[in-house]
């Protein structure tokens, strides 16, 4: 177990029964290599560094954080698409990378993932129909002809498309009912937890609404538990029971959803909240913006005590940026234990008894460590399980 | 803050009725060979006064950005037909030969788009970048335009801008990158700037960032601004006018207050409840618009958005809705959203 945690064992205990996902110092550190002929490690890109997360059966947890934070690469390493650097993912009270052969393909179809670019996770070549069966049949689900059509029946009205849809092909679809078909597939095998990346991002805002309430509906109707990782606060906030917020591979503050948006108490999850832009003119002209400096600092050079203390408005001369803060119960009245938030001064910040300041931006070199550019550019996702 | 950025008087923010930019039914077809022609925008019609902001709205291929392309007169030669008119101080826009346009771009009409790197030479350092700009649109030296460069990036919030002057556009970040375009865009002193996404690929933060910079610009400057973005958000902010466009023609224009306070087109009121708001209530289910922009009706004969909409009538599939003048908005719409306040 990691330091950067403050959930005693008798918590970790009390909560076991319906922890579904526990992940416990997960970091995922990919090599920078370079060099012609020996591939000569010269740094790491640190996406995921150091989290500690757990997902309760049947809620919908949130991962939120601007690009490059490393939220798809936690999403991977809990479906140990990308194996932790170090750190575990017990699912069910299993680890998973402990699994092979029969027991990790069985475990495997209990983990199932949504892709934000629906036309490039579905092969092109094949009809709905064999898209969907293909996982049924890797997991022994299609047993016989009447059954597999039943299901495939049943999978099509559960993401509202027509039977008709069978025989089409995936460029046949409008975006989202692309989503829809890449929703059905993962649900095809009868998983618990459905990861989504960027469900909605790709698509047109008088779309996003309906695949959202979709998930919902799937939800209640089948019980199933979600991590949904998305750059878009208002949609994390509108699906999510609760909420982690990312920054730099570390979570910065984690709350129920409401909480989060009702006492946002990072100095980073402030600034974040503040700069979402809300389509109602009353709220815009008198909403004050706490405009952050600056750029996210590169992972494969993250800096050192806060990651946050290059650009964070409340940056104290001492601790910030020598001490990396913890992920936390803060003491503040009416914080719940469920409120956890990795900053130094959060019971100053709150009473107002540290004010904000100037930040001057800091230059952020788009070369990390010497890395590669195309090494530090997001990652494509095209694998699926 | 300060005004470095203008060397010269702010342009004036002139009281009187008469536009800078006036887009009179403005249309454009593509002709794609052995393809029915495609009509992208529609009959588009706006008048922009000099501090004026403008938004417009409306999904993916509404034709928000072939509409500001047909201004700049950035549009290919080839297949494509554009009509109405693009009158700027009086003059048709679209009547200029391809030379007389380059003038006017940049130094009246500048643009900012969505991927800064498309509109940035990639092997020119930034601040050669921006001084060139000063120097072909202001006619100052090299020597005057350098520290003017610098400032301009300081201004837009690029850090050491010393050292970034020299950098190439790779070697900055996508926020660094817009700021740059920005900045350059905004050296010449354009009358009028037309921001297409501008921040649509860029994390809220930076976001954030870069919409204070375009306001302060604008309100410093008196620089006329059109802000095209499919981030109802983003426009509820920032301009005095929204124009919400579906399938390539305006189905309401309205001041921001009554727009967003009141939506009177279903299709605007429907996107409105069909976005999860920050500060909304979660509990409460999201209203989706049904359907998808597949499912069209053809404008000539019909209501484009009918089969989509909440509250159609028998006349929406039978006839073409005109834009009509409202008390406080323009409609297309045979059955507009009750007023109830
Ligand atoms: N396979 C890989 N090899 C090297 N670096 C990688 C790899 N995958 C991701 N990274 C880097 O790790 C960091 C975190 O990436 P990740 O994709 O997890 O971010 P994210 O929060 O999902 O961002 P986005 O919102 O852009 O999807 C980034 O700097 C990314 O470039
Ligand atoms: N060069 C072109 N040739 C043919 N069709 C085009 C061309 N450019 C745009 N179109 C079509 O015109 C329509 C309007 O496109 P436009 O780019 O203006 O949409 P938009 O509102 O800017 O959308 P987005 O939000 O995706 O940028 C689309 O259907 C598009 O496919
Ligand atoms: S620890 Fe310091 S730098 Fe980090 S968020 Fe808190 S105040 Fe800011
Ligand atoms: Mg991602
Ligand atoms: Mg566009």
């Amino acid at each position: 177990m990691s330091e950067a945690t403050d959930v005693t064992e008798g918590e970790r205990t009390a909560y076991a029964k319906d922890v579904l996902v526990d992940a416990k110092g997960v970091k995922v550190h990919f090599p920078i290599k370079r060099g012609v002929i020996f591939d000569k490690v010269i740094g790491h890109v640190y996406a995921v560094d150091g989290v500690d997360l757990q997902i309760r059966t049947g809620e919908t947890y949130g991962l939120v954080g601007e690009s490059g934070s490393g939220k798809s690469t936690l999403g991977r390493a809990i479906l140990n698409l990308e194996p932790p650097t170090e750190g575990t993912v017990e699912f069910d009270g299993v680890d998973i990378a402990s699994l092979s052969g029969e027991t990790l393909r069985k475990k495997r179809q209990d983990i199932q993932m949504v892709f934000q670019d629906p036309m490039g996770s579905l092969d092109p070549r094949q009809s709905v129909e064999s898209l969907l069966l293909e996982g049924m049949k890797a997991h022994g689900l299609a047993k016989d002809e009447a059954h597999a059509s039943k299901r495939l029946r049943e999978l099509l009205s559960a993401v509202g498309l027509p039977s008709a849809a069978l025989k089409k092909y995936p460029h046949e679809f409008s975006g989202g009912q692309r989503q829809r078909i890449g929703i059905a597939r993962a649900l095809s095998v009868n998983p618990k937890l459905i990861v989504a990346d960027e469900p909605v991002s790709a698509l047109d805002v008088s779309v996003q609404a309906q695949v959202i309430n979709l998930l919902e509906d799937l939800q209640e109707e089948f019980g199933l538990t979600y991590l949904v990782v998305a750059h878009d606060l208002a949609v994390v906030r509108h699906i999510s029971d609760r909420i982690g917020v990312m920054y730099l591979g570390a979570i910065a503050e984690e709350a129920e959803a409401d909480d989060l948006y009702a006492q946002p108490l990072h100095p980073y999850t402030r600034a974040l909240m503040s700069a979402v832009p809300v389509p109602d003119p009353l709220v815009e002209d008198r909403r004050e913006r706490i405009i952050l400096t600056g750029d996210l600092p590169s992972p494969a050079n993250p800096p050192k005590g806060c990651r946050f203390h290059t650009r964070c408005p409340w940056k104290q001369e001492t601790k910030c940026d020598t001490e990396r803060p913890v992920l936390r119960v803060p003491e503040i009245p009416g914080v719940g234990t469920g409120h956890r938030v990795a900053c130094h001064w959060t019971e100053q910040i709150e009473s107002g008894e540290i004010q904000p300041h100037e930040v001057k931006a800091q230059l952020v070199e788009q070369h990390g460590a010497g890395g590669d550019e195309s090494l530090l550019g997001p990652a494509s996702i095209s694998e699926a399980l | 803050m300060t005004d470095t950025l203008s060397t010269s008087q702010p342009h004036p923010r002139s009281d009187s009725d008469e536009p800078l930019l006036s887009v009179r039914d403005l249309t454009v077809t593509f002709q794609r060979a052995g393809d029915e022609p495609f009509v992208a925008v529609d009959g588009v019609s706006f008048d922009l006064r000099p501090g004026d902001t403008l938004g417009i709205v409306g999904e993916s291929g509404s034709g928000k950005s072939v509409t500001s392309l047909a201004i700049m007169g950035l549009l290919p030669e080839r297949g494509v037909r554009v009509t109405g008119e693009v009158l700027y101080n009086g003059q048709d826009l679209l009547k200029l030969s391809p030379t007389q346009m380059r003038d006017r771009r940049g130094a009246e009409l500048g643009m900012i788009f969505q991927d800064p790197l498309s509109s940035l030479n990639p092997v020119v350092p930034i601040g050669l970048q921006v001084t060139e700009v000063l120097e072909r649109h202001r006619g100052l030296s090299r020597k005057a335009a350098m520290p003017l460069a610098k400032e301009m990036l300081d201004r837009v919030g690029i850090p050491d801008p010393d050292r970034r002057l020299k950098d190439y556009p790779h070697q900055l970040s996508g926020g660094m990158r817009q700021r740059a375009l920005i900045a350059m865009a905004l050296a010449a002193e354009p009358r009028v700037l037309i921001a297409d996404e501008p921040t649509t690929a860029l994390d809220v933060t930076i976001q954030a960032q870069i919409l204070a910079v375009l306001k302060d610009l604008v309100e410093d400057t008196g620089t006329a601004l059109i802000m095209i973005t499919h981030d109802l958000g983003v426009v509820a902010g920032l301009v005095d006018t929204v124009n919400v466009m579906y399938a390539g023609r305006v189905v309401e224009r309205a001041a921001r207050h009554p727009l967003f306070a009141e939506p009177r087109h279903p299709y605007t009121a429907g996107l409105l409840a069909s976005i999860p708001r920050l500060d909304g209530s979660r509990g409460e289910r999201l209203q989706p618009i049904p359907g998808s922009v597949a499912d069209n009706l053809p404008w000539t004969s019909a209501c484009a958005f009918a089969p989509r909409c909440s509250q159609p009538i028998d006349q929406c599939r039978a006839q073409t809705p005109e834009l009509v003048q409202h008390d406080d908005r323009a409609l297309r719409c045979f059955n507009p959203m009750e007023v109830t306040r």
